[in-house]
């Protein structure tokens, strides 16, 4: 089953490196001049976290241009901190489209096109992304947990161990 | 002469170790069971190694004979345990970390640990977005231990071996109730009291107004909760607060940060309905006249810059920050970028605000409000006496829950150990120019670490060198104890090491 996510993801960062190119902007660059782009852009990575179906019909989320995109921790990649914006869009681009990244799923790649709100007055100041326009690059996979027994096997006989050690101190107290 | 510590001595502190490894090897079930819920099996299996050492180690601890001391512990005996809590409860703490898959080196999780449990904030966890709910709940429940104190919870548990030292050397200055104990449990209903109500309130808001799932709203809601009453920092997704783009949820989480900071002096004369002492006390004073100087200067800062266009994203975007980074929680709700572009006055007043901190006997750290009225209080006593006749005495008085003297002992004692957090301030400015970082940011960085605050100008990154880290590791550590501890553990050491 491993096997086959690995290869399932290879098989995306191929595709994921097709799709990077042309008028996309990288969200790092926009963190590092939030100023510099505001207007339109067209970015690129997972949808994770959650989905906020706020009351006015809009739905907030968080959209990662980063490493983990396609090469996920699970599988023993690292590749430095997330990097993520807040994006805005109405409800009805989000519908058929699955659960956002986090623990146990990789979230659904996409395009978003959209106008970034540098320091929005009509939101207090926030920075964020109104997406007009989302693209389904991928779709979001289940990520496989590499459990290991081993520590567990440790813990539980130390924990036991700590338990003997308890119940003898106590005899020992109690016949002083 | 020094006297070399004796067998005895090390007896009292492994006992007293070993209840308080005790105490966090119980409380690391949370996070185990929470992972079974969540059929979060490699976690789990991390959180199992990490209670079995835990308890191993609090049993052997234990078993050491202190029946010769059941009524006091020396006083150094107490401090060099607290310091030793504070250095080796996250070391083995780290371990879930460790082997998470998260981290790159043993390194990096120790720093997450311990500015866990010291309730800084700094984090070098890498994927964030993508780490397990139950790993994610202990890194805030570190923030719940270290800012309720796990010292707290052992004399809590522990009873009939009033133990002064241990409370005091958890950087606590006053005991609300007659005894420690009750102080200790008075401490923990008020932390269980706001952990009900925060917890409902966020989860509330997530629900109803951010329209997360009623689960994950509850999941929001207690992870923000640790890290605000705590004045911790964590948050369970990358982009901190920012991440709910909300005013409402932000003004929550503000309550609650303020709650944090706030001594639990104060919040028991609330509790007592005692409004008038809480008004006149000097830490009271004192903290609102600092965050209303640091909220003006960072607003006129950014004002003058003219990065918000209206009054009300000057006021959120400040006014949160500032309270942030007053109170030592460290939430942001712009990005590490944009803080430390920040330059002028703004990047002058959160730069004070996070040094000058919370109330003493807080969850906070910094210089702390009441040494800063003190030494205000001594400096205006030294003018006074400066203009009056010839051989007439000036004093001072101030309130803290009662009218108290201002000795010059006291006002020495406030001075010194404000002067130590500059001294720290400075240590780990020093190490990041040296490795070719900004001034600015350098300040901002050493400040953050020093005050147990979190927020972050950029420097805390995974690619930061080694040194710095343990730097502000080391940092982390001395703020969160305000020193007296650790120096205490440093003249244990040398009596071993030279004492006679």
């Amino acid at each position: 089953m491993r096997s086959i996510v690995i290869a399932l993801i290879l098989l995306f960062s191929t595709a994921g490196a097709a799709f990077g190119v042309g008028d996309v902007t990288r969200v790092v660059d926009i963190i590092n001049d939030s100023e510099g782009y505001a207007g339109a852009v067209i970015v690129e990575g997972e949808l994770i976290g959650d989905y906020g179906r706020r009351s006015d019909g809009t739905v907030w989320t968080q959209l990662n241009d980063d490493p983990y995109v396609y090469a996920p921790t699970v599988l023993g990649n690292l590749g430095g901190a997330n990097i993520g914006i807040g994006v805005r869009m109405p409800a009805a681009l989000l519908e058929g489209l699955a659960d956002p990244g986090g623990y146990r799923e990789r979230g659904p790649v996409v395009r978003l096109e959209g106008i970034w709100k540098h320091h929005d007055p009509e939101r207090g100041g926030e920075s964020y992304l109104e997406v007009s326009k989302l693209t389904l690059l991928e779709p979001a996979i289940v990520l496989e947990e590499n459990t290991d027994p081993i520590p567990a096997g440790i813990g539980i006989v130390l924990i036991l161990i700590a338990i003997g050690l308890g119940v003898v101190r106590r005899r020992g107290d109690a016949t002083g | 002469m020094l006297i070399k510590p004796v067998r005895r001595d090390f007896e009292a502190i492994g006992h007293n170790l070993g209840r308080v490894f005790t105490v966090v090897g119980v409380a690391g079930f949370a996070p185990a069971i929470w992972a079974v819920v969540s059929r979060e099996w490699h976690p789990l299996s991390s959180f199992l190694l990490m209670i079995g050492v835990f308890l191993v180690l609090g049993q052997l601890g234990v078993r050491l004979p202190y029946r010769g001391e059941v009524d006091r512990l020396a006083w150094s005996h107490g401090m060099v345990v607290v310091a030793l809590t504070w250095l080796l409860v996250p070391l083995i703490g780290a371990i879930p970390f460790m082997l998470s898959g998260h981290y790159a080196s043993p390194l990096d999780s120790y720093f997450d640990a311990m500015s866990g449990l010291s309730t800084t904030g700094l984090s070098l966890v890498q994927d964030l977005d993508h780490l397990a709910t139950s790993l994610n709940f202990w890194r805030h429940l570190l923030h719940f231990l270290g800012g309720q104190g796990i010292i707290i919870a052992a004399l809590v548990l522990f009873a009939g071996r009033g133990n002064l030292t241990l409370y005091y050397g958890e950087a606590r200055e006053e005991k609300i109730l007659p005894s420690v104990k009750s102080t200790a449990r008075f401490i923990w209903a008020v932390s269980l009291v706001h952990l009900v109500a925060g917890v409902a309130a966020l989860g509330f808001v997530a629900w109803q107004v951010l329209g997360f799932s009623p689960t994950r709203s509850l999941f929001h809601g207690l992870m923000i909760f640790f890290a605000g009453f705590d004045t911790g920092g964590f948050t369970p997704q990358s982009t901190s607060i920012a991440y709910y783009h909300s005013a409402i949820f932000e003004a929550t989480t503000a309550v609650l940060m303020i709650a944090g900071a706030m001594s639990f002096g104060v919040h028991f004369a609330l509790w007592r309905r005692r409004a008038r002492s809480v008004i006149e006390n000097l830490e009271t004073r004192t903290i609102l006249s600092t965050l209303g100087l640091t909220m003006i200067l960072t607003m006129a800062g950014l004002a003058a810059t003219g990065v918000y266009s209206t009054v009300f994203g000057l006021g959120r975007q400040g006014m949160f920050q500032v309270v942030s980074a007053h109170s030592g929680t460290g939430f942001a709700t712009v990005s590490s970028a944009e803080l430390g572009s920040w330059g002028g006055l703004a990047f002058g007043g959160i730069v004070i605000a996070m040094a000058l901190g919370g109330m003493g006997s807080s969850t906070a750290g910094g210089v702390k409000a009441l040494r800063v009225g003190l030494t205000v209080r001594a400096i205006g006593n030294q003018i006074k006496q400066v203009l009056l006749a010839e051989g007439a005495v000036a004093r001072t008085s101030y309130m803290q829950g009662s009218r108290k003297q201002l000795t010059p002992e006291l006002a020495q004692s406030a001075m010194s150990v404000s002067l130590l957090y500059v001294a720290l301030f400075g240590l780990g400015t020093g190490v990041a120019l040296m490795y070719g970082y900004p001034l600015q940011t350098a300040i901002f960085e050493s400040v953050s670490a020093g005050a147990s605050v979190g927020l972050s100008a950029g420097i805390t990154d995974v690619s930061m060198p080694a040194l710095l880290k343990v730097t502000y590791i080391v940092q982390m550590w001395l703020g969160r104890l305000e020193f007296v501890a650790i120096f205490a553990l440093f003249g244990f050491i040398i009596s071993w090491l030279r004492g006679k």
